[in-house]
């Protein structure tokens, strides 16, 4: 069973509003999986239920290849999970959490349990109260309870949120060894960009609760484009110009007062040239390159609406 | 079902509980005499201290007080999980909701039970020997009133128990919410004083065996509905 996850029209609706939409989920055992979506998007909702947190208004899940329902959530011992918020008995220690964790899972090894905690480096803090924990504690905790049962899948939703960089590092590391020495398998949300792109080996876009796109980092490489970016007062006058007499189409105007041209058989002097001599006033042109950041503002705010090219 | 409701202990802030019981035993166990001797003293025509088995109708109405009890722990095992989210983790786990709250339910109803019996022996024990010093009851108890007052005890117990599960689906599931819950207790604590004072005659027996049923339908329809109403 290669298929760890799959979802078949997933929808979730709320007073009859539809918060999550037929989407159609695969995760392959092993990978990094994230979802990646501006705030709202239905990442954490579908999260919750492939976790067994809220039920699916329609639509199928199944987990290790057998079906996911309240009265079938055997599958959900393979899962490890932080929806949300890292949620504990704030007003239990730490070792007593996990415990009560273990139990619930019908497992228990307190070797197990200590050597969660060696692995996110909270050991010897065990007998502390989790109310006396620091946001980055609780999430490394919330981690080790995910990993005590050495679970085949982790679910984390926004595992960065809140965190220093410091605690964003340890909390990559955490989830890249994890994945490579132990095999679990991620899924991961987050708004953040940079994140996601760092963590996941496959991405998905969630948009107003629909899955729009799924792509992998070698896509996403693939995807990068060089541009020269120009900034100028005049931007309409500068693209009919680049057009007509440059023969410049694959033009996109990204601010009031910014261009980006995506033809690389055009160099900069060329553009600069031209625009001089046409009393255009150039504030400044440079070369970079798309990231994932700008292929994220054209799936989720529409981008595309401000392109002017073709 | 038995580890489930174990745990349901085991979550809880067990200190602030059994202190609060300890408070609810020591109120409730001098109760008895200080209404004989305070509130009904100027009442001739109560006749509690009369005898033992006069004595035990009030002890009867007294040890509804942990209805109270019950309203706290719908507090503590429904509505603050529910507010403080840990609801969630617990639906996370391999069990069915239905599962979950039955397990909730029946700590709660197991939990009222023992405290209630516990109180009972309590109430029983200290008023006893407050007779034996001062002297406050007429007679001695005889071996039916001691056989009475243990059916009794089981079996009032037991509607106490399951009468406090009232509040739990109307304000602990579906409001989630505390005052009500609380509110709702007390007018179930003084449920019997209301229909004397509205000059309702209704036996005691029966009284008690409607709100343990009211109870238990309210346990029910919140087992049988959480899928439908109890998210997080």
């Amino acid at each position: 069973m290669n298929a760890i996850i799959q979802t078949y029209g997933l929808t979730r609706e709320v007073k009859g509003r539809t918060i999550v939409s037929n989407v159609n989920l695969n995760l392959k055992r092993g990978e990094i999986y994230g979802l990646l979506g501006p705030n709202g998007a239905g990442k954490t909702t579908i999260m919750k239920m492939l976790t067994g947190l809220i039920l699916p208004t329609s639509g199928e899940i199944t987990l290790f290849g057998k079906k996911l329902a309240e009265d079938s959530k055997e599958s959900l011992k393979r899962v490890g999970s932080i929806i949300e918020y890292p949620l504990f008995l704030e007003h239990l220690t730490a070792m007593e959490n996990l415990k009560i964790h273990c139990e619930y899972l019908g497992f228990y090894d307190e070797m197990a349990i200590r050597q969660a905690l060696d692995l996110v480096q909270l050991k010897g803090i065990e007998g502390k109260k989790v109310k006396e924990f620091s946001l980055g504690m609780k999430q490394r905790l919330g981690i080790a309870r995910a990993a005590i049962t050495k679970p085949e899948l982790i679910v984390l939703d926004e595992p960065t949120n809140g965190l220093d960089p410091i605690g964003i590092k340890d909390m990559r590391d955490l989830v890249q060894t994890l994945n490579k020495e132990y095999g679990i398998t991620f899924l991961l949300s987050s708004h953040i960009l940079a994140e996601i792109e760092q963590m996941a080996d496959r991405i998905g876009v969630i948009q107003q609760g629909k899955l729009v796109d799924e792509f992998t980092l070698s896509d996403i490489r693939q995807r990068r484009t060089e541009y020269l970016e120009l900034v100028t007062p005049d931007v309409r006058r500068a693209a009919v110009l680049l057009e007509q007499e440059l023969q410049i189409f694959n033009i996109k105007i990204v601010q009031d007062n910014r261009i980006r041209i995506y033809d690389a058989n055009v160099s900069a002097g060329q553009i600069s040239r031209l625009l001089v001599s046409r009393d255009i006033e150039l504030e400044e042109i440079q070369k970079n390159t798309s990231t994932l950041e700008d292929y994220f503002y054209n799936q989720i705010q529409g981008g595309a609406k401000h392109a002017k090219a073709d | 079902m038995l580890k489930l409701i174990e745990l349901e202990w085991r979550k809880l802030e067990r200190k602030k509980v059994i202190g609060e019981v300890v408070i609810y035993w020591a109120i409730l166990m001098f109760l008895p005499v200080f209404f004989l001797q305070v509130v009904f003293a100027d009442m001739p025509e109560v006749t509690y201290a009369e005898s033992y088995a006069a004595m035990m109708k009030l002890m009867l109405p007294i040890q509804m007080g942990f209805l109270l009890f019950g309203a706290s722990l719908i507090n503590h095992v429904f509505i603050e999980p529910y507010k403080n989210k840990t609801m969630a983790l617990f639906f996370g786990y391999p069990l069915s909701r239905k599962k979950l709250f039955t397990a909730k339910a029946l700590f709660i109803v197991s939990a009222v039970f023992f405290c209630t019996v516990v109180s009972f022996l309590l109430s029983g024990i200290t008023t006893y020997a407050i007779d034996l010093a001062f002297d406050v009851i007429d007679g001695t108890p005889t071996a039916p009133d001691l056989m009475a007052f243990g059916v009794r005890t089981i079996i009032h117990s037991a509607a106490v128990a399951f009468a406090s599960l009232i509040p739990l689906f109307l304000f602990g599931i579906w409001r989630r919410a505390v005052i009500p819950t609380v509110v709702c207790a007390i007018f179930l604590m003084q449920f019997p004083n209301f229909l004397g004072l509205l000059r309702i005659a209704l036996n005691p027996d029966l009284l008690y065996a409607l709100l343990s049923v009211l109870g238990a339908i309210s346990a029910y329809l919140s087992v049988k509905l959480v899928n439908k109403i109890g998210d997080v």
